[in-house]
């Protein structure tokens, strides 16, 4: 044998290699813990819970000894996967987080009814909980969900560009923000050419807000398909002047949420709407060209409803669920309960969450380290979903989408388009 | 030597066999079967018939999203064909740096679909992309992509064409360099023009290799999807749709897995029918070309 091969390992110990690993990883250290509590989330949930010293469910974790394995998706994605695993034989997800507009009569039958668990062992200070939140998860009588998280929409405005067009004071009702967005419509001094307001056109959060501004809605909490048609009409025709100015990007058709937070970290837009939790990341120094100056108020309303009542902003909600068929109910209600509580909540606020507890927003750590807090929380009162959740939601927004592009682009005249609107939803709405 | 008997090579054949019918036979009648019923989460399938077809093709988003289907497709893969072609018959002519320029050539194929598609809307940003400013600065029409649906179908093609070229340049031109070069010697002693040397020898020779990458483009392409949903969503009103964006839309957007299932035989029959026609038609052409 040639000296190459000698320096070979040999079969034999390649074999007995193989084998003491394959021992020492069956003998190897135990599991930190011994329950694994599997998680389906979105990553932002798993975030605001904390990490280290700060994971606010550490001492949760030692006292009922389990572990947490998050796995996360975005949104839609993570719906689809969440109603997969529920719709399945049995699941190893225990909680699965919720939106509120998702949950239909028939999507809600795959969930564990939580009214006999929250009365066997209740949450902290149920009461404490938005009612509006606890109301949007209880389907057919049957509470589904437990809110965790809400997505309060605001409206977000450069206060740099806004003095350097010489505009004092952001605007207080609606006539005036498209006035200013106009305005706003311009290079500024750095050579960037900025405009007015910039909006995603997938999601209907946006025509809803304009339409709301008028005392209008899409479909309301009584189900009714655009309640109010000439406030309708108002709204469209508000954004479709926008665009017509070049105050809404030409790119409007093609804009998404994420392009939102990029325009206005980069100065290219004045206005936007976002959710107030937002805020942070608008101002952060790493991010954004105008950190501190990045201001958060509540969409106005229009001038003729202006202190005749308040306006609805939209809000998006998350909530905790437990799959009918997950394995370990127990272990995933114990979570709920802690990451419900009073401690969890103001906690998972701090790190950036909307909490879902009125009392959080009176904490004096949270409103220094929430500047938008206080305005957040009176927009959440009067707040509420963009729709109703029913069998064909989904499709009934994706038509009104359509027909809200078309009106805002100049391809449909307004009117006409909202008469689509109601002719193309109308056979979707719930009978 | 005797030969094996079947029943001795079955066994050897069996897992081939079972991971066909698990992979691909089965969950294509799963298909099938949801196709003729109507199901959502949290609700049985209810058998309906050929209903979900009849929806699908009554629905005018579903032939919008066909037309344009076909339209880039069409386009596409013929144009790829054409740029493949030149290419394979350029760099089988001598080049310069041919491995480099080799390598240049197939990097698009290397690069993830979702990283081309971030790279062109940054290019081609309808405000600030370095194409789009570029063109404007030489007075040249620039693609106004995010509100032209024409425009939007344009970039798609191209960029589709861009991502795609290097399977069809390196088929044709691999068959291009398996052409003997005694027929080009013997056809040039025959007094052939480069013209007549490209027509009698070169097409029909490389026609096997045409079909063949005709054939595979026209069924990726009718895929075709993470281009035109990272670009334009299928918008603006879905007049950029294609049909897998239809099929995403309606599986996972509004969980009507009946049509969604409807959608996808439709798009496997449409494929098939497109390329195996088209094929059919150059292999006749090809053969009579040959003699």
């Amino acid at each position: 044998m040639t000296d190459h091969f000698k320096a070979l390992p040999s079969r034999r110990a390649v074999l007995g290699t193989m084998a003491a690993g394959a021992a020492l990883i069956a003998a190897g250290p135990g599991r930190a813990a011994g329950k694994t509590l599997n998680i389906l989330s979105h990553k932002v949930h798993q975030t605001v819970l904390g990490t280290g010293d700060g994971d606010l469910l550490k001492d949760w974790q030692k006292a009922s000894d389990a572990e947490l394995a998050f796995t996360t998706f975005d949104s839609n994605p993570l719906q689809d996967r969440l109603f997969r695993e529920a719709s399945l034989g049995e699941t190893d997800f225990g909680v699965g987080y919720l939106i509120d507009n998702r949950p239909t009569a028939q999507v809600a039958a795959l969930f564990e009814p939580l009214d006999d668990w929250q009365k066997k062992n209740p949450i902290e200070d149920f009461s404490d909980i938005a009612p509006g939140l606890v109301q949007g998860m209880t389907v057919g009588g049957k509470l589904i969900g437990i809110p965790v998280r809400h997505a309060t929409q605001g409206l977000f405005y450069n206060e740099a560009l806004l003095e350097e067009a010489g505009i004092a004071a952001p605007p207080t009702t609606l006539e005036e923000l498209i006035e200013q967005s106009k305005k706003l419509t311009f290079t500024s001094k750095a050579g960037t050419p900025v405009t007015g307001m910039v909006l995603a056109s997938d999601l209907a959060v946006f025509p809803v807000m304009f339409a709301r501004a008028f005392g209008g809605d899409f479909i309301d909490g009584q189900f009714r398909l655009v309640p109010n048609p000439a406030a309708m009409e108002a709204g469209l025709a508000a954004l479709r002047a926008l665009f017509e100015a070049g105050a809404l990007p030409r790119s409007y058709a093609t804009t998404k949420n994420d392009d939102q937070v990029t325009w206005l970290q980069q100065g290219r837009a004045a206005f936007t709407v976002l959710p107030f939790a937002r805020f942070a990341q608008l101002n952060n120094a790493d991010q954004s060209k105008f950190p501190g100056k990045i201001k958060a108020i509540e969409f106005p309303i229009s001038a003729g409803l202006k202190g005749k009542m308040p306006m609805a902003s939209v809000v998006e909600a998350w909530a905790m669920s437990i799959p009918k068929n997950a394995r370990n109910k127990d272990l995933a209600w114990s979570y709920i309960r802690e990451v419900s509580s009073k401690r969890v909540t103001l906690g998972m606020a701090i790190n950036g969450n909307g909490p879902v507890r009125v009392s959080s927003y009176a904490d004096a750590q949270l409103k220094a380290k929430n500047p938008v807090a206080a305005v957040e929380a009176k927009v959440l009162a009067d707040a509420r979903g963009a729709f109703p959740p029913f069998p064909e939601a989904a499709r009934a927004q994706a038509t009104f989408l359509e027909e809200v592009q078309l009106a805002v682009i100049g391809r449909k005249p307004v009117k006409e388009a909202v008469a689509a609107i109601v002719e193309r939803v109308k056979p979707l709405m719930p009978a | 030597m005797e030969a094996t008997k079947p029943i001795r090579v079955w066994p050897m054949l069996a897992p081939v066999h079972a991971l066909v019918l698990g992979v691909i036979v089965l969950p294509s009648l799963y298909v099938v079967w949801l196709s003729l019923s109507a199901s959502t989460f949290g609700q049985a399938p209810v058998y309906v018939g050929l209903a979900n077809y009849l929806k699908v093709l009554a629905d005018p988003a579903f032939r919008q999203a066909l037309l344009n289907t076909v339209l880039l497709v069409l386009v596409a893969v013929h144009v790829e064909l054409l740029l493949g072609l030149g290419m394979a018959l350029l760099f089988a002519s001598g080049l310069p740096f041919r491995r480099f320029l080799l390598v240049a050539v197939l990097a698009p194929y290397a690069v993830s679909e979702v990283t081309a598609v971030v790279m062109w809307r940054f290019l081609f940003d309808p405000d600030a992309g370095p194409v789009t400013l570029a063109l404007r600065a030489w007075g040249l029409p620039t693609l106004d992509w995010a509100y032209e649906p024409s425009h939007a179908l344009v970039l798609i093609g191209l960029l589709t064409v861009w991502l795609h070229l290097p399977f069809t340049f390196v088929i044709l031109y691999a068959a291009r360099l398996a052409v003997p070069g005694e027929l080009y010697e013997a056809a040039r002693i025959d007094g052939a023009t480069r013209w007549q040397a490209f027509r009698r020898v070169t097409m029909p020779l490389l026609m096997p290799a045409i079909v063949i990458a005709l054939l595979f483009r026209y069924i990726f392409a009718f895929r075709l999807f993470s281009e035109a949903w990272l670009l334009t969503k299928g918008g603006p009103a879905r007049s950029t749709e294609v049909v897998a964006i239809y099929l995403y839309q309606e599986a996972f957007t509004f969980n009507a897995f009946g049509p969604a299932a409807a959608t996808s035989w439709i798009m496997v029959v449409a494929s098939l029918l497109l390329a195996g026609l088209y094929a059919l038609v150059l292999r006749r052409s090809g053969a009579s070309h040959a003699h």
